[in-house]
């Protein structure tokens, strides 16, 4: 399939649920949905669009709002699938359950974001250790690292 | 009654630290659990306050042996955000190194695979064979790891005529010895009845789980970047994608090996056809606002940067997805139902890079609960006795 019959064709798969769809260069599509429609998407894209490769999830923090990417990788092209929703109410759907590889990027966002996936299998940490404090998210924008005050025994001489 | 082993994060016999937490019921594994973080560098966060240029060096320095790769996939990235169009010597040139590095990763994993499989003639050959590899890249680039050859918009050394002469003559030498030592392989029936039939892993779960790389492939998933999205040289240059049907160790070798000889037929086109011109352009210090998503495949899979630019000269965000990470939960359904003494070549097998994704084995007793460290060369002596045991496969074969 080319380009333009992907995009025609999500058109009309999606209709609606798509709230945009570009395609900026050659085989690199971007889809926008709203997030309860993220599982239902994911599920199509896997059966009729051959996406059962999940590249990774990235996050961006947009100040408001959260914004994830969900980068999808066929055969013949990269469909990468956008949804955002507001930092106050930070949660999204576990796509596990269709994708099971998913489950280490989940978990990485879940901690460097503090977005809670919602029925993810395994919701421990991925890589901050383990007596990192809780409620400090290092992706996020306004997160600031503060270098702990050296304390030498006895004092600097 | 079910014991748990521990191996890592600090062993002795892994270069890089990971947990791995086996659950074991006699020999048997049954559960795996893996703890990650112990190499975590913040490179993500630590992008967002660097220039577009100093990033290319931050992003060399993820990996010690796949260092050209995570440049490469950023600057094609960036390149593509900053509108620019490097010249076609530029290209031929950073791909030409990109194919070199993969031989020497490639290589390297092979002597590993020897060294892990008790076949450590094998382990000195090949690595002795690296060092040309080794010589011709530090010769192109003046390094032996951190190339530093990638820039904005092109490359930052040329080559001369000496210097492509030097390339054809060594890479010639390595085809005739990589043939010598697949006709070794196959004649060596020790060698592949210890890989047959370990570590595996079906077709379907290798898709279900986003495997990448060797791994994939030797799963029969032809999943390569460089035929499914070729970037920049890829698309008009001869070569096959490297598949193999057995899902096992011996797999994962086949496809390496059979990589290897397409990565000295890419080397030999690049050279001959390496088209005359400048070797980079210009770039501009800031990007316009935008987002690209950049892959490309690594000696070990497909790697995938993710850059958002807001119009100054630093990134938005930069997502970086090493391919050791992808293999991670494909490596937990291969280790299971496993051998303890296979726990090694198995996990060989994926060439983890810890540093890319970001040892010490600990088995516990299945009746008494008892938590014992084993050293990994505790654990290599014991699969060298079991398979010195176990009955030969005399069916198996070298698929070559």
């Amino acid at each position: 399939m080319s380009d333009i019959e992907i995009v025609e064709s999500l058109k009309r798969d999606l209709g609606e649920k798509a709230l945009d769809l570009t395609n900026p260069d050659v085989r690199r599509i971007f889809v926008k949905i709203a997030p309860p429609e993220l599982v239902p998407v994911v599920t199509l894209l896997r059966d009729k669009y051959d996406c059962a490769y999940l590249a990774t999830i990235s996050g961006v923090d947009k100040g408001d709002t959260f914004e994830f990417l969900y980068h999808f990788a066929s055969p013949v092209a990269n469909i990468n699938l956008r949804t955002e929703f507001p930092k106050s109410e930070p949660r999204i759907a576990s796509i596990c359950a269709v994708i099971p590889g998913a489950v280490l990027y989940e978990r990485e966002l879940q901690e460097m974001f503090g977005v809670k996936v919602e029925g993810i299998p395994d919701p421990r940490r991925l890589v901050l250790p383990d007596d990192w404090p809780e409620g400090q998210y290092p992706l996020r924008k306004d997160w600031k690292h503060v270098r702990p005050q050296e304390v030498i025994p006895g004092g600097k001489s | 009654m079910s014991f748990q082993i521990p191996i890592g994060p600090q062993h002795p016999a892994l270069k890089e630290p990971i947990s791995l937490r086996m659950t074991v019921e006699g020999e048997v594994i049954t559960d795996v659990d893996m703890r990650l973080g112990y190499n975590h560098r913040g490179m993500e966060k630590l992008a967002e306050e660097k220039s577009w240029l100093q990033n290319i060096y931050v992003t060399e320095r993820i990996c010690g042996i796949c260092s050209h790769s995570h440049a490469t996939c950023y600057v094609q990235g960036v390149e593509k955000l900053m509108e620019l169009a490097p010249p076609r010597r530029g290209l031929y040139i950073r791909y030409l190194v990109a194919e070199l590095e993969r031989v020497h990763s490639h290589l390297l994993w092979l002597g590993v695979a020897g060294h892990e499989a008790g076949f450590d003639s094998f382990f000195m050959y090949t690595w002795r064979d690296r060092e040309i590899v080794m010589d011709l890249l530090e010769m192109i680039s003046g390094n032996r790891v951190h190339y530093a050859i990638n820039t904005l918009g092109g490359v930052r050394r040329d080559i001369d005529e000496g210097q492509k002469a030097k390339i054809l003559e060594g890479v010639a030498t390595l085809r005739k010895r990589s043939e010598y030592y697949f006709y070794i392989g196959a004649n060596e029936p020790s060698f592949v009845a210890r890989i047959a039939g370990v570590g595996y892993l079906s077709k379907e779960s290798a898709i279900a789980l986003c495997a990448v790389g060797p791994v994939a492939r030797a799963s029969g998933v032809a999943r390569d970047v460089r035929k499914d999205d070729p970037c920049a040289v890829y698309g008009e240059l001869d070569f096959e994608v490297a598949t193999a049907d057995t899902c096992d160790v011996l797999g994962r070798v086949v496809v390496r090996v059979k990589e290897l000889l397409e990565s000295y037929k890419l080397i030999e086109q690049m050279v001959k056809g390496l088209p005359a011109g400048d070797i980079a352009v210009k770039a501009p210090r800031k990007a316009k606002p935008g987002e690209v998503v950049s892959r490309y495949e690594a000696p070990r899979g497909e790697n995938i940067h993710y850059i958002k630019a807001n119009g100054t000269d630093k990134p938005e965000r930069l997502k970086v997805r090493a391919p050791t990470l992808a293999n991670y939960p494909a490596t937990v359904e291969m280790l299971r139902k496993g051998f303890i003494a296979d726990i090694p070549l198995i996990f060989a097998a994926i060439d983890p890079c810890i540093c890319c994704a970001e040892r010490t084995v600990t088995l516990v007793a299945a009746g008494s609960g008892e938590e014992s460290v084993v050293r990994m060369s505790d654990l290599r002596r014991q699969a060298l006795a079991r398979h010195q045991n176990a009955p030969v496969k005399r069916n198996a074969v070298w698929p070559l």
